[in-house]
């Protein structure tokens, strides 16, 4: 063996060695992609999919099971976690009165947005009604929301109607058809 | 009847949703994202604070020991052990060298190149001293990471025989490379590389590539990607050889 296959080995003698950075590389993309669905800001969303991988490093029953619908399941409740941590800190802090009360245009223009909107109805619903929605609209088969969230395949189908029926009754409530 | 009614709902709400998609061109950082988690990970995991106190404690046990001439000899070999095992964890040599046995090193393949100045570095010239031959680029999320990391090092070991060589791997060469180099403060010798040399060396895959050259000019570990900070330095302080232990310990 030359000095460069050398090299070449102490690659992938590093692979090898880091189980946890393969399924990093694998994941990352996708878990961040997940995050920063629910949450806006996207470095903040990169910040909790490494937090993600973090836990799944600390827990050895994760590593050994189906490690990429723990991923999914961890990192959905993170996104949903910090959207309900900033929807409260938003009302403590207009309670408190420690921001202007008069909104800039910016923001009513923002808090109108679409997404924002979606963001807050998902932000009120119960939590396991929104991970399912999340996971679906994700792309996820019945199959694997299932495995995801630990469902049995056959009431997914009915689990998610109740989901989607509750989104809309919380969205109409608030904005209106 | 029901099941358009079903349908509709399932539209109305995949609507709503398709709102959260973040732009296509966005892409997340994976190797920021990468740096970090092995800063988090790496820096839980030589945290060594249970096993030092554990040698602590087996120290005392054995010191205790010694007062009676029977196990004294054992005691003292225990000891000497648990001393140095709490040494060790000290100094966050828990996890993550990668140094080589030494019979097994292979030599580093030589090359020459100019630095920003115009002299010419050839790697074999510095046999006798500990290299940290360093492939990166400015675009490079992780060589940017440990960058400062390098400049701490050739700062702190530069006295005891130690030379970090940084090799660009930047298309655009001294254009872009010069002024990163004043504007990281950059203490170490920085060459251009070429593809053949990052070939050589596995760079062509991966960046950052960073080989630690031991003082015979042979390959002692490799770094693809980013390793952990206190790992570098346990290889470094191993391969420069620690005052408190006998010559030839790497």
């Amino acid at each position: 063996m030359n000095a460069s296959s050398e090299a070449v080995a102490g690659v992938e003698a590093i692979g090898a060695r880091f189980d946890l950075e393969t399924v990093f590389r694998a994941q990352y993309d996708r878990i961040a992609r997940i995050i920063a669905r629910v949450v806006h800001d996207r470095a903040r969303a990169e910040e909790l999919a490494v937090e993600v991988f973090l836990k799944l490093w600390r827990d050895r029953k994760a590593q050994d099971g189906n490690t990429e619908g723990w991923l999914y399941r961890v990192a959905v409740h993170a996104g949903l976690d910090e959207l309900r941590r900033q929807t409260r800190r938003a009302r403590y802090e207009r309670l408190l009165g420690l921001v202007r009360t008069v909104p800039t245009p910016e923001e009513i223009h923002a808090a109108n947005e679409e997404h924002e909107r979606v963001r807050r109805v998902l932000s009120v619903m119960a939590r396991c009604q929104s991970e399912l929605l999340l996971l679906r609209s994700h792309g996820l088969t019945y199959y694997e929301v299932a495995a995801t969230l630990d469902l049995n395949p056959a009431s997914v189908g009915t689990l998610l109607i109740r989901a989607q029926q509750a989104f809309r009754k919380e969205y109409i409530k608030r904005y209106g058809r | 009847m029901e099941g358009n009614n079903e349908a509709q709902l399932g539209r109305w709400v995949d609507g709503r949703l398709a709102v959260l998609r973040p732009a296509g061109d966005w892409q997340p950082d994976a190797v920021t994202g990468l740096a970090r988690l092995r800063e988090r990970s790496g820096g839980e995991r030589t945290r060594g604070g249970s096993w030092t106190w554990a040698a602590a404690a087996a120290t005392a046990v054995a010191f205790g020991l010694l007062a009676f001439p029977a196990p004294r000899a054992a005691a003292q070999r225990f000891c000497t052990a648990c001393l140095m095992a709490a040494q060790n964890l000290a100094a966050g040599h828990t996890t993550g060298t990668v140094l080589k046995p030494a019979k097994e090193r292979k030599p580093a393949p030589d090359f020459t190149l100019d630095d920003d100045s115009g002299r010419p570095i050839q790697l074999s010239g510095f046999k006798g001293k500990v290299v940290l031959l360093n492939f990166w680029a400015t675009w490079c999320g992780g060589c940017k990471v440990e960058i400062p990391w390098l400049i701490e090092f050739q700062e702190q070991y530069g006295q005891r025989g130690f030379v970090v060589l940084g090799v660009s791997l930047d298309a655009d060469g001294w254009k872009l490379v010069r002024p990163f180099i004043s504007e990281k403060k950059i203490n170490y010798r920085v060459m251009i590389g070429t593809d053949d040399i990052a070939a050589r060396y596995g760079a062509d895959q991966a960046l950052p590539v960073s080989l630690l050259i031991d003082k015979s000019g042979r390959i002692a570990a490799t770094h693809v990607g980013l390793p952990e900070k206190s790992a570098y330095r346990a290889e470094i302080e191993k391969l420069l050889g620690r005052k408190t232990r006998t010559a030839g310990a790497d």
